[in-house]
């Protein structure tokens, strides 16, 4: 029972360190490459009624 | 049928804003900052071309982590054999950046975490960290949702063990100390 509980208690720490490592992690700021690449996909997007053929990344 | 953008932001528009997230979590899955942007990208791309398929009105980020992670065991978890380094270099990286207190424990837990295996950094992602319920993770994870439960309780027991705090009975006499190791905080 007290175990139990004990371990119960643990798992709430556990998630509470999870979080603040992925907290850290989402922190970081986004490296250009992404906005460039959406930029990217939208743009392929437009034209993509004429020709699905420009594979190029 | 056309994704609705009267009643539904388009998710084109939002995916800019689960990015952030979405590093965080490759970045568990990966351990490896390099790979784990490329993953996102090949994820970002992959998502980009299934929006049709997206439910508008349902969790996006769900959607993109079940993308995400589905491109990391087809692709990378094979390619990482080969290429690179396990533990060391995420675990390096990230104990560059202490919490202000008790920032030992922590580079503690993190080195620990980058030991699981990646099922269980998997779940304890999902579960722990992001808040996803066991049956949501589940059917990110295409598992039961009692495979979901047992993984986190296993990975949560592997990583109180390799923080050498596995001992119940140690645990109830060392209990404000424990706390204060898994808590990264000082006793008092």
């Amino acid at each position: 029972m007290a175990n139990k509980r004990k371990t119960t208690q643990l798992d709430q720490q556990i998630d509470e360190n999870l979080r603040r490592v992925y907290a850290d992690a989402a922190q970081e700021p986004v490296p250009d490459r992404f906005a460039k690449l959406l930029e990217q996909l939208r743009a392929r997007g437009d034209e993509e009624q004429p020709k699905p053929s420009e594979d190029q990344l | 049928m056309k994704t609705d953008t009267e009643t539904h932001p388009d998710p084109r528009d939002e995916l800019v804003t689960h990015l952030p997230a979405m590093r965080a979590f490759a970045t568990s899955l990966t351990r490896n900052a390099a790979a784990a942007d490329d993953l996102v990208q090949d994820a970002v791309v992959k998502a980009w071309s299934n929006f049709d398929k997206f439910q508008p009105g349902t969790n996006l980020r769900a959607w993109l982590f079940t993308i995400l992670r589905n491109t990391y065991y087809s692709l990378y978890r094979k390619r990482r054999r080969e290429v690179e380094d396990p533990d060391g270099k995420m675990a390096g990286q990230l104990s560059e950046k202490p919490a202000h207190d008790g920032h030992l424990a922590m580079a503690d837990f993190r080195v620990a975490f980058t030991k699981l295996t990646d099922e269980q950094r998997e779940v304890l992602i999902l579960i722990g960290a992001e808040g996803f319920s066991y049956e949501e993770a589940a059917v990110m994870c295409g598992c039961a949702v009692g495979t979901v439960k047992s993984r986190t309780n296993r990975a949560r027991k592997r990583l109180a063990e390799l923080m050498h705090i596995d001992d119940e009975d140690q645990l109830e006499m060392t209990d404000a100390a424990t706390m204060a190791v898994v808590m990264g905080k000082p006793a008092a």
